[in-house]
C-alpha cells in the first residue's frame, strides 16, 4: 500500500491500525508518570497537563513511525522541552508582573470535588506513612538543581536506563550519571534512608 | 558493593515505591484529562492522509482546469474572423441533409425522369397562352 511507503497512518491499513495501537499503549503507560514529572518540575497541575498533552500530540504527529523502542526517550525529550520552554515563560511573566502596579492574589477556581476524590488508597496507617514519605520527598525534589531532579525522575520513577536517560536530557551518559548521583546525594543527605 | 552503595540502593528503592505510591494516587480528574489527550493525540495522529488520497482530493481541481482549458479552446476557435465560412458551411451542410432526407427530390435531381420536366414545361406554356 501507497500509505505505508509514505510512512503516513491509514487507518485501512492493518499495520497503521497495529501501530496505532500500540502507541496507544504507550501513552498510556507513560502518561501518569509524566505527569508526576512534569508536575515535580512546574509545581503547577494545569501546566504539567498541557506540557504532557503537547508531548502526546508532538509524540503522535511527529515520531510514530519510528520503532517503538524509541518512543520513550524521545517522549521524555519532547517532556523536557516542552517543561523548560514553560518555565522560561513563566520566568519572563514573573518579571514583568513583579512590575505591574495592581497585582492581585492569585483567583483560582473552586475545588472540583471529582478532583478530590480519593484514588483507592492503602491503609490508614501506611498511608499515613507514605503521605508523609511523599511530602518529604515532592519538597526535597522541588529544591533539586533542574537537571539533578531530570535525572533522578526519570531513572527512579520511569526507570530509563543511563542511555535513554541521556537520550531524554540531549546530554552525555556521563553527564546522566553525574546528575543522578548528585541527587542522590542530596536528597539522601535531607531525608536520610526514606524508610516506608 | 560498599555498604554505602547497599544504602544509596536502598534509598532508590525506597523512593520508587514513594513516587509510585504517589503516581497511584492521582486523582480521576487528572486521570480523565490525560485520557482525554491520549486520544486527541491518537486522532492527530490518524488525520495525517496517506500521499495517494491527498492525490485523490486534487482531482476536482484537475478537472476544473482541464474544463477551462476546453472552453478556452473552444473560444478561441469562434473567433470572429471565422465566423462567416463557418455559417456558409453550416448551411451547406443542411441543405444537402433535407435533400437525402427527401427521395422525390433526389430523383428529380438525378433525372430519372424526364417526362415531368416535359409535361410541367407543357403546362407552364398553356397557362401563359389561355392567360
Amino acid at each position: 500500500m501507497p500509505a505505508a511507503l509514505h510512512g503516513d497512518v491509514d487507518q485501512t491499513d492493518p499495520d497503521a491500525k497495529t501501530r496505532s495501537r500500540a502507541l496507544n499503549q504507550f501513552l498510556a503507560s507513560v502518561e501518569l508518570k509524566a505527569f508526576k514529572i512534569a508536575q515535580a518540575a512546574l509545581r503547577h497541575e494545569d501546566d504539567a497537563l498541557d506540557a504532557v498533552q503537547d508531548a502526546m500530540l508532538q509524540l503522535a504527529r511527529a515520531y510514530a513511525d519510528r520503532p517503538h523502542e524509541e518512543w520513550k526517550p524521545l517522549f521524555y525529550r519532547i517532556l523536557e522541552n516542552r517543561i523548560r520552554d514553560m518555565q522560561r515563560r513563566r520566568t519572563v511573566r514573573g518579571r514583568v508582573i513583579a512590575w505591574l502596579p495592581f497585582r492581585g492574589e492569585d483567583e483560582d477556581e473552586e475545588p472540583d470535588p471529582i478532583a478530590q476524590a480519593p484514588s483507592p488508597e492503602p491503609q490508614p496507617v501506611k498511608r499515613l506513612e507514605l503521605d508523609e514519605a511523599m511530602e518529604a520527598l515532592e519538597r526535597a525534589l522541588g529544591e533539586l538543581p533542574r537537571r539533578q531532579q531530570q535525572a533522578f525522575m526519570l531513572r527512579t520513577l520511569e526507570g530509563l536506563d543511563v542511555a535513554e536517560t541521556a537520550t531524554a536530557m540531549g546530554c552525555s551518559e556521563g553527564s546522566v550519571k553525574t546528575h543522578y548521583f548528585r541527587a542522590v546525594q542530596t536528597l539522601r543527605a535531607q531525608l536520610g534512608d526514606l524508610y516506608v | 558493593m560498599s555498604p554505602a552503595d547497599e544504602t544509596i540502593t536502598q534509598f532508590e528503592r525506597n523512593a520508587r515505591v514513594v513516587l509510585e505510591a504517589s503516581v497511584s494516587r492521582i486523582d480521576a480528574r487528572t486521570r480523565s484529562r490525560l485520557n482525554q489527550a491520549r486520544h486527541a493525540a491518537l486522532e492527530a495522529a490518524s488525520a495525517r492522509r496517506p500521499a495517494w488520497w491527498r492525490s485523490l482530493a486534487l482531482m476536482p481541481a484537475a478537472g476544473a482546469a482541464a474544463a477551462a482549458v476546453l472552453v478556452a479552446t473552444l473560444l478561441w476557435h469562434g473567433q470572429p474572423g471565422e465566423r462567416g465560412a463557418t455559417e456558409a458551411q453550416r448551411s451547406a451542410v443542411e441543405e444537402d441533409m433535407d435533400l437525402l432526407a427527401d427521395g422525390e427530390a433526389l430523383d428529380l435531381v438525378e433525372g430519372g425522369d424526364g417526362s415531368f420536366y416535359e409535361w410541367a414545361v407543357a403546362e407552364t406554356d398553356n397557362g401563359e397562352s389561355e392567360g
